[in-house]
């Protein structure tokens, strides 16, 4: 933010919006320090186990929690669920990044061109667009998975293929106002052509706001992926993902509660700070844009 | 009159676009992640077994013939038998349809006359700091998948407390548990939505003509802000309704409900293609209803729409 744009915000309103851009990044450092030390869990995995999440003691089946023995219970099997639940997050932060990543580069590309066209292709793209965005695409993933079978890798790139539509159609209407701004009209009389225009002008310009899908599309997708697993459909069975676990505590949800009570935390807490990061983000792009219309 | 048929004409051609890319996408996944025959005669078939249905399903003939078959098939309704019961698919699936339906108008009942009046209240005054203690729980609510609400709505209410079944058709309160796990899935976004919509109606340049003009906050709130902020809200209402047709899936999962969902899962479980393809199909069938419906609402609520001048 230039001094002389600073300076033209009447004092009033620049100390109520000092006060509302304190907050919202306030959501977004939190939130953003909560997915980073989530994903530092992720990697760094095998620091943060009590036992191997892997080992089964039958003895110690349906423990419950204690500061002593398993912080967090123990399964049917004689698992440990807090490290379970730890493992978990690797696989889940790991579909959710891989899904969004394939997620944004359909939907970016397709959204870009559809906006950039304006002959046939448009038509047709945004009618695809129109097209995806009507249909679950839950139910589409569910079925492709039937066919591909469990995974990390089918899953991930499953959920990536199926949920780039509202990606695309908030990428269309972007690109369509940005390019009708001056600076890419003035580049087409230049003769700058599309793809060095798209890749200078567009999409660095469309950079905040596919932040802000990415990180909604992100909280999507952990759902979507927990369901799976959920339904059996995800993860191999007996992999420790948050979906599995919460399939196999649904048997023992009178005597073993607390098998549920990891797992559920953690989704919660996954998919509040990735929504919370998204909502962090549109807010101080919408608190950029005001001030600069200002 | 013109504009309607245009419409109505332009969902329908998106219907057959979406149907036909499922189909082939199925299509060609089943036949290029292996031998469909064997996939079909389950594992440790015999030779004759497999062959039989090789034959059976026409899967000796060339690729684009068989292409050619399936949409043939498809294009009069004929999407096979069940694999478990040799029940005609479309039959079979269609019984569970009412079901399906019923907890769906159940969870957007509920969840509108839940999340309409919080979100009124919420975007009547959104600073007001009671307000902000509902938008609080609101965003953290919102994204808490259905299944972990459906889970711990069971662990309290029906192992517990032991006050509701949480098994579908054991009762007479069976469809509670159910309705309240989707409402409470939804009813986060629609709050937000219908605040958000209420507090931009009141920046509007009519509004504060009607608020200079002296008009009673209600007045203002309930005439003015209201129906302009129902109207956004929907689309969201319809896309909602959409989601529940197939989101239910999973929660008529856990509560057993004897849905659309149910049976999705259960055909996917026994690798019953026939019976997921009619599944996939009849709930492609619904959304395209449950918009060309809310193409109509639209119409209807929005006067420029009608008169074609948006």
């Amino acid at each position: 933010m230039s001094q002389e744009l600073k300076d033209q915000v009447t004092p009033i309103t620049r100390r109520k919006m000092f006060k509302k851009k304190n907050e919202s990044l306030l959501s977004l450092r939190i939130s953003a320090s909560i997915l980073a030390l989530l994903f530092v869990v992720a990697i760094f995995q095998p620091f943060f186990y009590t036992v191997d999440p892997a080992a089964s003691d039958l003895t110690l089946r349906l423990q419950s929690p204690s500061l002593g023995g398993a912080l967090l219970g123990t399964d049917a099997l004689g698992q440990d669920v807090y490290s379970r639940v730890i493992a978990g997050f690797r696989w889940s932060l790991g579909i959710g990044t891989v899904g969004t990543l394939l997620g944004c580069f359909i939907g970016i590309t397709l959204g870009v061109s559809a906006a950039w066209n304006r002959k046939r292709l448009r038509i047709v793209l945004s009618r695809a667009i129109d097209i995806g965005i009507s249909f679950p695409y839950l139910i589409i993933a569910v079925t492709i998975v039937t066919v591909v079978g469990r995974g990390f890798w089918p899953l991930a790139l499953t959920l990536g293929l199926v949920c780039w539509p509202t990606i695309a159609r908030i990428v269309y209407a972007e690109t369509l106002t940005l390019r009708e701004r001056e600076y890419v009209t003035a580049a087409r009389l230049f003769g700058i052509g599309s793809i060095r225009s798209i890749f200078t002008h567009i999409l660095p310009a469309l950079r905040p706001t596919i932040q802000v899908v990415a990180a909604f599309t992100f909280a999507e997708l952990l759902i979507a992926e927990s369901g799976l697993s959920f339904l059996g459909l995800g993860a191999p069975l007996g992999t420790p993902t948050w979906g599995n676990m919460l399939n196999e505590s649904r048997l023992y949800m009178e005597s073993a509660p607390w098998m549920m009570f990891g797992p559920v935390t953690a989704i919660i807490l996954t998919i509040f700070a990735a929504n919370l990061l998204g909502e962090g983000l549109n807010a101080r792009e919408q608190s950029r844009s005001t001030r600069v219309s200002q | 009159m013109k504009a309607r048929s245009k419409a109505v004409g332009s969902r329908l051609l998106q219907l057959v676009v979406l149907l036909g890319t499922i189909s082939t996408t199925l299509f060609l996944l089943l036949r290029l992640s292996g031998d469909p025959a064997i996939l079909l005669a389950g594992e440790g078939a015999s030779p004759e077994t497999i062959d039989a249905i090789r034959a059976d399903y026409g899967f000796d003939k060339s690729l684009l013939q068989q292409y050619l078959m399936f949409l043939w098939d498809i294009a009069r309704l004929d999407f096979g038998k069940s694999l478990v019961n040799s029940q005609p698919a479309l039959g079979f699936v269609l019984q569970y349809l009412p079901s399906t339906l019923h907890l769906t108008f159940l969870a957007v009942f509920f969840n509108s006359i839940i999340a309409i009046p919080a979100g009124v209240w919420l975007g009547a005054k959104p600073t007001q700091r009671r307000r902000k203690i509902l938008s609080t729980v609101v965003s953290v609510a919102q994204g808490t998948p259905a299944y972990v609400i459906g889970l711990l709505l069971i662990q309290i209410f029906s192992v517990w407390l032991g006050w509701l079944p949480s098994i579908a058709g054991t009762g007479t309160w069976a469809w509670v548990l159910p309705t309240a796990t989707l409402s409470f899935a939804l009813a986060p976004n629609l709050i937000r939505v219908v605040a958000a919509s209420i507090e931009d109606t009141t920046r509007q340049d009519y509004y504060r003509t009607a608020k200079a003009n002296g008009a009673a906050p209600n007045v203002l709130l309930i005439k003015h802000s209201l129906p302009n902020a129902l109207l956004s809200t929907t689309s969201l209402l319809g896309a909602q309704f959409a989601f529940l047709l197939s989101g239910a899936l999973i929660t008529e999962y856990i509560f057993a409900w004897p849905g659309l969902g149910l049976i999705l899962v259960q055909s996917i479980t026994n690798l019953d293609f026939p019976t997921i393809q009619a599944t996939v199909f009849v709930v492609a069938y619904l959304v395209f209803i449950v918009n060309l419906l809310m193409d109509q609402v639209f119409r209807l609520a929005d006067p420029r729409l009608r008169r074609g001048q948006l």
